[in-house]
């Protein structure tokens, strides 16, 4: 069922979509402890183990480029779990293995060699909770050039903060006030500032875990005309609890439920017509 | 409506009813604990305080006597040749005559009466008077021979006299003091003669000895709690925030690590006279450092103060929300840098209230330092290059602490050094309270919002 969605998505719209990540037969597990060993042995031991929570269930997913690909599920159904994937933020939990393979441009980002730090310079991260560091608004969104050098003067880093607070389209509510705290911004300025952090490092995929999920209707409003406008230069993934958020800003919609990719296709298709019962279910308010 | 009335009764909001009096009384009686418990630490603390000044302010005034002193050339300088070299060779014995003599000679052109004989007029002298004055006569040879206005200072109980430790009555009582030798001092005083004044010597000079307590000081006290104070700031920060931070952002989560942890909560209860033998046991008779040296004394309170900054270090590192940590993760900085650029500046009041506490508390430990030897009585200064034998600093001379000072004054006989205990008891508290200051503004300096 899984693959033949994926199949006659693929086909439709290959000639628009250029693949920019691609996950396959991802399984991610939970309080594995410090266990090692080949990959593919290691799953299948890892799913039998009783003491291990089994997140993710054999996910397979194609991010496209310059677009908007929304998750949608139901709580602890492992969608936030496998945007931890994209950039290997699991890698920071205790006891989390991942299995399977995902790539980057077709690179494998869990080959030994790769180094989460670089990965995640290009996979940048927006999180459920605006998070600015307590420093100036200058400093938050100019700590990711500065750390990967992207600047070779300060003229340089200026412009990249003006640009990217102006691609976070918060530019004009903090261009007056760059020295302070970015902590003193209203809760959906902070996220947006958040955001400006994010591209700053011009990332080639934005991930966002439930962005709006803190915020008020017209701040989420905002961010959700900048969701739209990001899709022009990044490939964006958002989770969302919001069905008619993930309606609105999203192309591509992937269902998840109980750690399994149940649906995933165009995102009017799925809200429209979609192929599985469950997705119905959910979509139409009975499960979850 | 009706129906409501009737099934519970209606409550008027102005009669409260039994069960929320008995909970308000509840209330208003743990409030009178609290305000107890309050209470009660206050006046501890008012006690303690008004014990501790009115038995140590005196300690930093001490009483003078002025009268010309003539240096008799044949009795400090036999050879007539002003070489001081030569003439080191008349003890403070050979200038205890001299003042004596002065003193009473001062008193008859005066026409100040007295039945005292000479001995008995010279015991009312310091016993460290000579030696002032023939350390002033060896630096400056063109004195002798001449006739110097000199202050010195009075015998302890002349001293107590004036602070009110020694009245007329216990005077009769004491061998060492006589109800004449206070009258006399009282005429000196009503002249001018004698003066009670603020005492530097007390906060800068040596410690004297048991009969002269008029003269003992804290200043080698205070410089060997100062070098050791330079010690555990320069090993006990940088290895306890380390420790730290590797323990609580690098390591793994195992068994290994928590019965590391476990060790380092209960090393911060172990008494600290533990460290003490640790430090005998290692650095005085395993790798033979010198016993009461500053550099053995700081190594041991480093050791006692390490714990302390690691849990508080640890505490303010875990309450660092972990959102900030995953922020920088997600921008690509790595751990090191996550922690450095973001973690640790916002942990930082917490590290240096945690530091400046366990420094406080290695400043007033007095039981290791009496096990490595430091209650010794030391008279000599300190250097941070001994002139003697070892050539690592701090390593050569031995020294001795402010809070060892306490305590070897609180030893000897002579009552005088109870005033010189709470004096030093004094000085030890400017210097926490100092330390603590330090380290509240420290902590407001950096203390930021997230």
């Amino acid at each position: 069922m899984k693959d033949l969605n994926e199949m006659s998505q693929t086909d439709q719209e290959s000639a628009v979509d250029v693949l920019k990540m691609q996950a396959r037969g991802v399984d991610v597990f939970y309080g594995a402890g410090g266990r090692t060993g080949s990959a593919a042995g290691m799953a299948a031991d890892l799913a039998a183990d009783k003491n291990v929570t089994h997140a993710i269930k054999g996910v397979d997913v194609d991010i496209a480029d310059k677009t908007v690909t929304a998750f949608i599920g139901p709580s602890g159904c492992g969608k936030s779990t496998f945007l931890r994937v994209l950039n290997r933020m699991n890698d920071t939990i205790e006891g989390c293995r991942v299995t399977g393979k995902v790539t980057l441009e077709g690179e494998d980002i869990y080959d030994p060699n790769v180094d989460p730090v670089q990965l995640r310079a290009k996979v940048g991260m927006v999180f459920q909770k605006p998070n600015p560091f307590p420093k100036s608004i200058f400093d938050n969104v100019a700590y990711g050039p500065r750390i990967h050098g992207l600047s070779s003067n300060k003229a340089d880093l200026a412009d990249i903060v003006e640009r990217s607070l102006r691609r976070a389209a918060i530019w004009n509510e903090v261009k007056d006030r760059l020295d302070a705290p970015g902590t003193g911004l209203s809760g959906g300025q902070q996220q947006r500032l958040c955001i400006a952090r994010a591209v700053a490092t011009s990332p080639e995929v934005l991930l966002m875990d439930e962005p709006c999920s803190s915020l008020d209707p017209i701040a989420t409003a905002q961010v959700e005309e900048l969701i739209d406008d990001l899709r022009s230069r990044y490939s964006v993934v958002i989770v969302t609890h919001s069905m008619q958020q993930a309606a609105r800003v999203s192309q591509k919609t992937a269902f998840f439920h109980l750690g399994n990719l149940v649906e995933f296709g165009d995102t009017d298709k799925i809200f429209t017509n979609p192929s599985d019962p469950r997705t119905e279910s959910y979509i139409t308010g009975r499960i979850g | 409506m009706s129906d409501v009335t009737q099934k519970a009764p209606k409550r008027s909001l102005f009669a409260p009813d039994a069960r929320t009096q008995k909970r308000n009384r509840a209330e208003k009686r743990f409030q009178y604990y609290g305000m107890a418990a309050v209470g009660v630490g206050i006046f501890a603390l008012i006690v303690l305080l008004t014990s501790i000044l009115g038995s140590g302010l005196s300690s930093f005034r001490q009483t003078y006597i002025s009268f010309p002193v003539d240096l008799l050339a044949e009795r400090i300088d036999p050879e007539g040749n002003r070489n001081p070299a030569e003439m080191a060779a008349v003890t403070t014995f050979g200038y205890m005559p001299l003042l004596a003599m002065s003193f009473q000679a001062h008193l008859e052109a005066e026409g100040i009466e007295h039945e005292m004989g000479a001995r008995e007029l010279a015991a009312m002298l310091s016993d460290d008077a000579p030696a002032q004055i023939r350390d002033r006569v060896l630096a400056n040879p063109d004195l002798v021979g001449t006739t110097i206005d000199v202050q010195i200072l009075v015998g302890g109980r002349i001293d107590g006299f004036f602070k009110g430790r020694v009245t007329m009555a216990s005077a009769e009582r004491d061998r060492n003091v006589s109800p004449a030798q206070l009258v006399l001092a009282q005429v000196l005083a009503d002249r001018g003669d004698v003066v009670t004044r603020f005492n530097w010597d007390f906060i800068t000079a040596p410690d004297a000895s048991g009969q002269r307590p008029e003269a003992a000081g804290l200043g080698v006290a205070i410089i060997g709690s100062f070098y050791m104070m330079l010690v555990v700031l320069a090993l006990a920060p940088p290895i306890g925030v380390a420790a730290s931070i590797y323990l609580e952002e690098f390591a793994a989560k195992n068994r290994f690590t928590d019965l590391i942890e476990v060790n380092i909560s209960n090393l911060a209860a172990v008494p600290s006279i533990v460290f003490g033998i640790l430090g005998l046991a290692v650095f005085i008779n395993f790798m033979e450092f010198n016993q009461s040296s500053p550099l053995v004394g700081g190594l041991v309170l480093t050791l006692m103060t390490l714990p302390t900054i690691i849990i508080t270090t640890r505490a303010s590192l875990r309450a660092v929300p972990p959102s900030i940590r995953q922020a920088a993760l997600g921008l690509g900085a790595s751990r090191m840098q996550s922690v450095f650029h973001h973690v640790l500046p916002l942990a930082m009041p917490g590290i240096l209230t945690g530091t400046i506490i366990g420094l406080a508390q290695a400043l007033g430990e007095t039981a290791p330092l009496l096990l490595i030897g430091m209650v010794a009585f030391v008279r000599e200064y300190p250097d941070l290059m001994s002139t003697h034998s070892n050539s690592f600093p701090l390593m050569g001379d031995g020294a001795t602490a402010l809070p060892v000072q306490v305590y070897s004054w609180t030893q000897r006989a002579d009552p005088a050094f109870v005033e010189r205990a709470s004096g030093a008891i004094i000085v030890l508290l400017v210097f926490l309270v100092v330390m603590n200051a330090i380290a509240i503004l420290l902590r407001r300096r950096f203390e930021r919002r997230w």
